[in-house]
């Protein structure tokens, strides 16, 4: 595969899923993730940042450590393919031309403040008037209405509210009085997004269809709530509240721990090996383990009795600790799987980059960053379109990159606009 | 998505809440089932009532996870019952499963096979590896596809084992990307007329998730097998160096702290994420005490005594309550917010209640059961499920007949020979009602 570039349209030919959406993206953490995943998949994203660049480009880690707008990684991994513009819609000329470019849009994607684009006349209302079929989605942390719409968040906040964290910790053999965990990463962002992403694809097939637009309220809260898995059918189905397990699922019982030390100062995660064993699954394992002499006694006969093996979780979870104790991690992972145990090491970036299963499938997707000369690698899709590849067509936007190229040569803006909008400082 | 017709093979989690929120934006999503080789959610033991008579369709997480659906059950292993899939498939809009990678093929069902069924149908396989790549037989289930995405490392408390997820993250959030991909293909089918193979992976959805750490490792080389990291709840560990973040802005304070009455979910969390959002937290505090020291007004400083600041600050959330914490913080523009259980977020979360989250739909054996709505509106409407999961096998003769037109001859054979239920499986009342509706036609 060759390097991306700024406009280039690597590999295939064929267009993205999505070519042919506009979208215009005012929102920094909260939901630049829907659109750099609507972007890759070939909408025409385009960013609009305040003059000076959105406070996102300020989040680290940094390239070579050293800060910048243009060296945040973390604004890199969020806005590829996007377009940049710089617009202070705060300014009456520059609402005029987000006016003008949401009268171009398909998608206008935000997350103000509730209430705040009505107070500056530019709700969905005043912005549909011209465009009935103009899609916009408002992510925020609570939506738009209820107690506390106007609550500050953070990832953090919102991963405690929402419940991430009541499931997510230590048992106390582990660490004794330990906290509950917020798991990082930044999901809280992610997990509305995906939703954001549904809801945004529900109103694009209704409006091929119909030819109507609509307004989409996400809440933040709401989606993180809706990913725990089980602990909200638990609680509503006994009554019982789930108590947190070091690496596995919370639980309100104490189920056998599932996820064990390797030789070599890893962890593999095992999956309950207890109560999805059969007894011939039992001996495929007893076998594996025999053959570095770690079987202890699972050869037994006894365990050729489909209720011994259901009555023998603990005991097949210590045996396996201390097999584990004995095997490197990739050994360990890999010669499980490949007897049809869905055993997973608990890897980092360090053994993900290079990884040959995710090189197979194109994962590893070189970038070029023309005003570095140089080019990074980034992470590829997790789906393969066959009809309609998923790409990165250029590195995240610098500030203002495309102010030229969008207001003046797509939307029309004289050089004499640009000029006066600069001068006033909307761009 | 009215007019769409989904064709659900999916089972456990991941899939299966992928064709649910298909189902609740309004598409017909038909569970294919087989009550021999039943989806595991309806054996799922944790989650039946008690004084609700176990079985198939009697487990609370089976529910929600299968919300608005309706239920056939064929065994596409004899000939019979993969000719009714087939003729089911040629009248469907999308073909999703989540079986291990290429099991499709093996049935006479891979994606070459469905096209010709239908030219433009749109298949969604969500295998825990992908249908490419020379590990796409490896499996996973949640816990192990977090694991190997990197996703789990990112949890815990450095010099600990990981904490992990405490629960299938990446059977959520699979789920999400399934329905996510179909409902992609479908916008590209209605602009090009074009179905198409997509080709999912569990496992790889995890590593995009971990947010900027891939960019750190290929572009600045750093290893996340680090001393301090990952850095519990806090952006920096005590001690660290303040070289990146995943979390967000670098921030201090930044952590969970014990609340009012100690028990097991009496906690909150705090974030200042800046020195302004600080000295309005001291000011809340009491400005007279420790909190004033000037050692704490610049980030750098907080980091540096950070575990100072949080016992601190911990001795005064301990004597709120959790909820009335959070309120008072957000009073002064401080951010904070309970650390919410499942009892919290069902019965003392005052916006869910108000954005009216849960939705009581009439259920078979559940009775009155709370199912969870959409996290948006559309239109200022709420978006609720679109009525209860099917039982299992409950719309065979409704689909096999009024659908695909088999004859009633044809229907009652096919019970006869266990092409729509296993001979040896004790029929279900509703089963056996059914089937002697047909016979009456």
């Amino acid at each position: 595969m060759t390097a991306a570039g700024p406009g280039d349209d690597h590999g295939s030919d064929l267009a993205g899923p999505l070519a042919g959406l506009r979208v215009l993206e005012l929102t920094g953490e909260h939901a630049q993730f829907c659109g750099k995943l609507m972007a890759d998949l070939g909408a025409d994203v385009i960013k609009i940042e305040p003059p000076g660049g959105q406070e996102t480009r300020e989040v680290g880690p940094f390239l070579d450590d050293e800060p910048g707008p243009e060296r945040s990684l973390y604004f890199w991994h969020y806005n590829t393919s996007k377009r940049g513009v710089t617009l202070d819609i705060t300014k009456p000329e520059g609402q005029e031309v987000f006016r003008k470019l949401a009268a171009t849009a398909g998608l206008v994607l935000e997350s103000f403040p509730a209430g705040y684009l009505p107070s500056l006349g530019l709700g969905y209302e005043s912005l549909s008037a011209s465009n009935p079929g103009l899609i916009m989605c408002s992510v925020t942390p609570f939506g738009q209405d209820g107690p506390w719409r106007d609550y500050r968040t953070s990832d953090l906040l919102h991963l405690a509210a929402g419940g991430q964290m009541a499931s997510s910790g230590y048992d106390a053999e582990d660490v004794p009085d330990a906290p509950p965990i917020a798991p990082g990463g930044g999901n809280a962002w992610h997990i509305a997004s995906h939703y954001a992403y549904i809801a945004i694809m529900g109103a694009l097939y209704h409006l091929d269809f119909t030819g109507e637009g609509q307004y989409i309220d996400v809440s933040v809260h709401e989606a993180c709530c809706l990913t725990t898995e089980g602990a909200i059918a638990i609680y509503l189905s006994t009554g019982e509240v789930v108590r947190r397990h070091t690496g596995r699922h919370a639980s309100p019982d104490m189920s056998p721990g599932i996820q064990h030390a390797t030789k070599d100062g890893g962890y593999i995660n095992t999956t309950r090996s207890g109560s999805n064993l059969t007894p011939a699954r039992v001996k495929v394992l007893a076998e594996w383990m025999d053959s570095h002499g770690l079987a202890q006694d699972l050869l037994d006969e006894k365990y050729q009795d489909p209720a011994v093996v259901e009555e023998s979780g603990q005991h097949f979870a210590d045996v396996l600790k201390n097999f584990f104790a004995n095997m490197p991690l990739m050994e360990a992972y890999e010669g499980g799987q490949e007897l049809n145990f869905p055993w997973g090491a608990v890897r980092t970036m360090s053994e993900i980059v290079g990884d040959p299963h995710l090189e197979d499938r194109d994962f590893f997707v070189p970038v070029e960053h023309p005003e570095l000369g140089r080019e990074f690698t980034y992470p590829g899709p997790a789906a393969i379109y066959n009809a309609s590849p998923w790409r990165i067509s250029r590195r995240a936007p610098l500030i203002g990159e495309h102010n030229d190229e969008v207001l003046g040569g797509e939307l029309g803006l004289t050089k004499g606009e640009l000029e006066a909008l600069k001068k006033s400082g909307a761009i | 998505m009215e007019g769409v017709r989904v064709v659900d093979f999916t089972w456990v989690r991941a899939g299966p809440w992928a064709a649910r929120w298909l189902a609740t934006l309004g598409a017909e999503v038909i569970k294919v089932e087989w009550p021999e080789n039943m989806d595991m959610l309806r054996l799922n033991r944790f989650t039946v009532p008690p004084g609700v008579t176990p079985g198939p369709n009697s487990t609370g997480q089976f529910a929600d996870t299968n919300a608005g659906k309706l239920g056939l059950s064929v065994n596409v292993r004899h000939p019979k019952g993969l000719a009714a899939i087939k003729s089911l498939i040629a009248v469907s809009d999308v073909v999703i499963e989540n079986f291990s990678s290429r099991i499709m093929s093996r049935w006479g069902l891979g994606y070459d096979e469905l096209r010709k069924l239908r030219p433009d149908v749109i298949y969604v396989s969500m295998a825990g590896f992908g249908q490419t790549g020379r590990q796409h037989y490896f499996g996973t289930m949640g816990p192990a596809a977090q694991a190997l995405s990197g996703l789990t490392h990112l949890s815990g408390l450095p010099g600990k084992p990981p904490a992990g997820w405490g629960w299938s993250y990446l059977d959520d959030t699979g789920g999400m990307y399934g329905a996510m991909c179909a409902l992609t293909a479908l916008r590209h089918r209605n602009k090009t007329g074009q179905g198409q193979h997509v080709d999912l992976s569990q496992m790889i959805t995890g590593i995009t998730l971990t947010g900027s750490a891939f960019l750190d490792k290929t572009v600045n080389g750093r290893e996340s097998r680090r001393e301090g990291y990952p850095p519990g709840n806090r952006t920096v560990w005590p001690g660290a160096p303040v070289v990146n973040n995943y979390r967000g802005p670098i921030a201090a304070p930044h952590n969970a702290f014990r609340t009012l009455g100690g028990g097991y979910n009496d906690w909150c969390v705090i974030a200042c994420l800046s020195d302004e959002e600080w000295t309005d937290l001291a000011g809340l505090m009491g400005e007279s005490g420790w909190a004033s020291d000037s050692k704490f007004a610049t980030l750098d400083g907080r980091l540096r005594h950070q575990d100072e600041m949080d016992q601190g600050i911990e001795q005064w959330t301990i004597t709120l309550g959790k909820y009335e914490l959070a309120d008072r913080c957000q009073a002064a523009g401080v951010r904070a917010m309970p650390v919410q259980s499942s009892e919290d977020r069902v019965e003392n979360d005052p916006q869910l209640r108000h954005r009216g989250m849960f939705t009581k739909v009439k259920h078979p054996m559940l009775g009155d059961w709370k199912f969870q709505g959409a996290p948006f509106r559309l239109d200022g409407a709420k978006v609720a499920v679109k009525g209860p999961p099917p039982m299992i096998g409950e719309h065979t003769t409704k689909i096999m007949g009024d659908l695909l037109g088999f004859s009633r001859d044809e229907l009652l054979q096919g019970y006869e020979d266990g092409v729509f239920w296993p001979e040896t499986t004790p029929r279900f009342d509703y089963v056996q009602q059914a089937i002697d509706e047909e016979a009456k036609r």
